[in-house]
């Protein structure tokens, strides 16, 4: 149980540490990367099914993204595969209703279900990918103040960047309560559920008062309701986030739009 | 009158279960003293440092600071003027970074932006932690926590510092690097602690809490001879005392 | 259940994004509105939040099933600190979950807000939860209702999940045995939230009563949910009119290509070698228009392997320079 709370301290972590480091990506404007994640991901996810070929150039985008900002690829495809699991389950349908062939190799003939299962998983891996680059070229912190100047209400923010302060705080604090309750059990993965509800109960009613204790320190500071605004100018748009943000905004049109791998391979076998 | 001043009239205070916290509580602390606030656990410290900053309003009496009585409507100017560092850091460092956070109380005064630079720069300074500033809280040590806290509340320039257990949950040498700090304020400071050792360093003054009431108020030797009233309060005489010659 | 930025479409995403948005910005308004009479609101929130983060790690044993769940968390903020700001605070744990972890995705954000947060806090606990909980609520009501809240919320989440996968068009599943697939694991899922919610409300129950009594239940007010209806229909509407178009005419894509590059078909060479190789294509190609073929996966599989070595060669130079 512990073992996967202190899991989530660690990779949260690993999150802040990558994001403080100093490479082309981390130097970019959170909102040019915003930006171009989310574009990178409407053109990857509107690619049909079929065209399994074209999909795979789509890897282009975490692969030269971590490369910009020192992030080894092969550690994002390992943590990409945890999205594996869920994203088969519901794939794997097609595999079944789906048996018409598409094409041979040798003597295997490939049915379009499969093709279109692969390009499911492929989906999810890339986006996975994506997001897990951004996050890590990026960090936590500067997320939110960048999707704060997109336009997302500053409550909003502050009520994230508070969540995340006090993950901390009371993950430690679970850890904590658990312990001491898996020194008088043994080590379960999981608690039966009166014990469970006695035990988050009792971590719900510490969260309250620490809530009332924060609110008291809060307006001990003269806190009237509205979270001032970050402190620092914050970082102007520089031309390489522009230059980023349209260099990656023309690629992805034209790999959308042109569809290169199969023109690619008409023009060889032709 | 010295704005440094702060000054309890009778305060009665009962909880809204019934439970009554304080009962008649007097005394009054003037310019520059270091005053330290004893008692066993459920004697009343925390509630009457709730007091000092108009967190909770007496039931009867009054509290006056630097001559202003608190009410609802002298609430935010008397908040500018005592600062509370609360027990658990982790409460008091509620923003993303510690420079946020060293700012947040500036902020909420409406000052400008390079007043709250200033400030910031000087309140970390003052704590020895301008390494920190953009460290965010959670990745701090306990004995860090602690500097930065009471730089929060150093950045708002105020007149009268409360603190509440300053040295409870530190390693020996953070305890020692924050008690220098407090030595080296010249702030008119009240101290709630358990920590009789730090009491005996820093503090001449002592009141001494028990039931509600203020059952002792002098100068902290004197209180820490007398064995009999520190038992009956909960409290030991700090070692250092024990083998001093009464 | 996280859904996946794999089972989505943009269009879907972008509808359900739509509609969240919408939702998420008339709880901030209102959260904001009441935050500044009650400074204590917003520390509240914060905490909450973090709590569920930290309460989902946290597994129970589903009694009987040999299998665990966790919190999902709605039905029991929604009690906490009322509907919107339960459904500010849900939000927020997704934002967090998915730019932390990468749950779920960033492009399916959207749904999964709508899926987990807006059907509990907006629908199935103003629906469920409250006519039968009461006001008072009586230890074997309030069970009840957060046991009958917790399922309905899963399985509505179940529709909405089935609902979004179909029409982006990704499984081949017909939608009725999609449901029958999905229905039976959600009100798995919803009974362990179900009791789950119901065991933390009972501790809650023991040691603080005022709070699940407490005056902030206003829910979404009859002629709030009046005033919001109509631009959420219309989003529907549009969107939905929008992905049907879309969905219809797979080839509208593929006509605006042949506008910018001329044509899609390329004459045949007459070479040998080429001629060697359009064999090879018809032999293996059994469906020629099919979007992929086995050529292409080894042209695009090549040119990423070039890349990844390149990058690596960069990486490398960069460590000795």
């Amino acid at each position: 149980m512990r073992e996967r709370l202190t899991r989530a301290l660690c990779r949260m972590d690993a999150v802040e540490l990558s994001s403080r480091a100093d490479t082309p990506l981390h130097r970019l404007d959170a909102r040019a990367k915003l930006l171009a994640t989310l574009l990178f991901l409407v053109a990857m996810l509107s690619v049909p099914l079929a065209q399994l070929s074209e999909l795979l150039l789509y890897a282009l985008f975490p692969l030269l993204c971590a490369a910009m900002g020192g992030i080894r690829y092969g550690d994002i495809v390992r943590q990409s595969l945890v999205v594996l699991p869920f994203v088969a389950l519901i794939g794997i349908f097609n595999l079944f209703y789906d048996r018409e062939a598409a094409f041979r190799i040798g003597t295997l003939t490939v049915t379009t279900g499969s093709v279109s299962f692969l390009s499911i998983l492929l989906r999810g891996l890339l986006s996975m990918q994506a997001l897990l680059v951004l996050i890590l070229g990026t960090g936590f912190y500067p997320l939110c103040r960048g999707m704060q100047r997109l336009g997302i209400p500053a409550l909003f923010t502050a009520q994230l960047l508070f969540v995340y302060r006090y993950t901390y705080v009371l993950i430690e604090e679970a850890g904590r309560m658990s312990m001491a309750r898996d020194a008088r059990s043994f080590g379960r993965r999981t608690y039966p559920l009166p014990l469970w509800g006695e035990l988050i109960g009792q971590l719900l009613l510490r969260t309250l008062r620490r809530a009332e204790a924060i609110g008291r320190a809060m307006a001990a500071r003269g806190f009237s309701g509205r979270i001032p605004d970050g402190l620092r100018a914050p970082d102007r748009w520089q031309p390489r986030d522009t230059a980023f943000l349209l260099g990656w905004t023309l690629a992805l049109t034209l790999l959308r739009l042109l569809r290169p791998a199969e023109r690619f391979s008409d023009w060889i076998t032709y | 009158m010295s704005h440094h001043y702060l000054r309890f009239d009778r305060v009665h205070y009962r909880y809204p279960n019934g439970y009554e916290a304080l009962r008649g509580v007097s005394f009054e602390i003037r310019h520059g003293e270091k005053v330290a606030l004893v008692g066993a656990n459920g004697a009343g410290k925390s509630t009457l440092l709730l007091h000092t900053d108009g967190l909770l309003l007496p039931c009867e009496g009054q509290v006056v600071v630097g001559g202003i009585a608190l009410t609802p409507r002298t609430l935010p100017l008397v908040r500018q003027s005592v600062g509370i560092v609360f027990q658990d850091p982790d409460n008091q460092l509620f923003m993303p970074t510690v420079e946020e956070d060293v700012a947040f109380g500036p902020a909420n005064m409406g000052l400008s932006p390079e007043e709250i630079e200033q400030r910031v720069d000087a309140a970390l300074r003052a704590v020895g932690a301008e390494h920190l500033r953009t460290a965010i809280p959670s990745r701090l040590s306990g004995g860090q926590k602690k500097s930065v806290a009471i730089a929060t509340v150093l950045s708002m320039q105020p007149s009268v510092l409360v603190l509440d257990e300053p040295t409870a949950a530190l390693d020996p040498r953070a305890r020692r690097q924050t008690i220098e700090l407090l030595r080296r304020f010249l702030h008119t400071t009240l101290i709630a602690t358990h920590d009789l050792e730090m009491v005996a360093e820093l503090c001449d003054r002592t009141l001494v809490m028990h039931r509600g009431e203020l059952v002792a108020d002098g100068a902290t030797a004197q209180i820490f001879r007398d064995r009999e009233l520190l038992e009956t309060c909960g409290l030991e005489q700090p070692v250092s005392l024990r083998t001093a010659p009464v | 259940m996280h859904m996946s930025d794999a089972l989505i479409s943009p269009a879907v995403a972008a509808t359900a994004g739509a509609v969240s948005l919408i939702l998420l910005g008339t709880a901030i308004r209102k959260v904001g509105r009441e935050s500044r009479d009650d400074t204590a609101s917003l520390p509240r929130m914060g905490v909450m939040g973090a709590f569920v983060f930290a309460a989902q790690l946290i597994n129970f044993a589903i009694p009987g099933t040999g299998s665990s769940g966790h919190l999902v968390g709605g039905i029991l903020l929604a009690t906490l600190l009322g509907p919107w700001a339960g459904l500010l605070t849900l939000a927020s744990v997704l934002f967090l979950q998915c730019l932390l972890f990468a749950d779920g995705g960033f492009l399916a954000l959207g749904c999964n807000l709508f899926n987990m947060a807006v059907l509990s806090c907006l629908v199935a606990w103003p629906t469920v939860y409250r006519p039968i909980a009461g006001s008072g609520g009586s230890p074997r009501r309030v069970f009840a209702a957060a046991l009958l809240a917790g399922i309905a919320a899963a399985v509505l989440g179940a529709l909405a999940v089935t609902a979004e996968t179909e029409l982006s068009g990704i499984t081949a599943l017909p939608w009725g045995r999609f449901l029958l697939f999905m229905l039976p694991i959600h009100l798995l899922i919803g009974i362990g939230e179900g009791l789950a919610t119901a065991a933390v409300l009972a501790a809650v129950r023991r040691y603080r009563p005022e709070l699940l009594n407490g005056p902030q239940h206003a829910g979404p007010s009859r002629r709030g949910v009046r005033r919001l209806l109509p631009i959420i229909v219309a989003t529907l509407l549009v969107a939905g009119t929008f992905s049907w178009i879309a969905s219809s005419d797979p080839d509208g894509l593929e006509w605006s290509i042949e506008q910018v590059a001329g044509t899609s078909e390329l004459p045949a060479g007459s070479d040998a070698p080429h001629r060697t190789a359009a064999v090879i294509q018809e032999r293996t190609a059994l469906l020629p228009d099919y979007g992929t073929s086995f050529a292409g996966i080894v042209g695009s599989g090549l040119l990423l392997a070039v890349a990844f070595g390149a990058s690596l060669f960069i990486r490398v130079g960069r460590r000795q320079s």
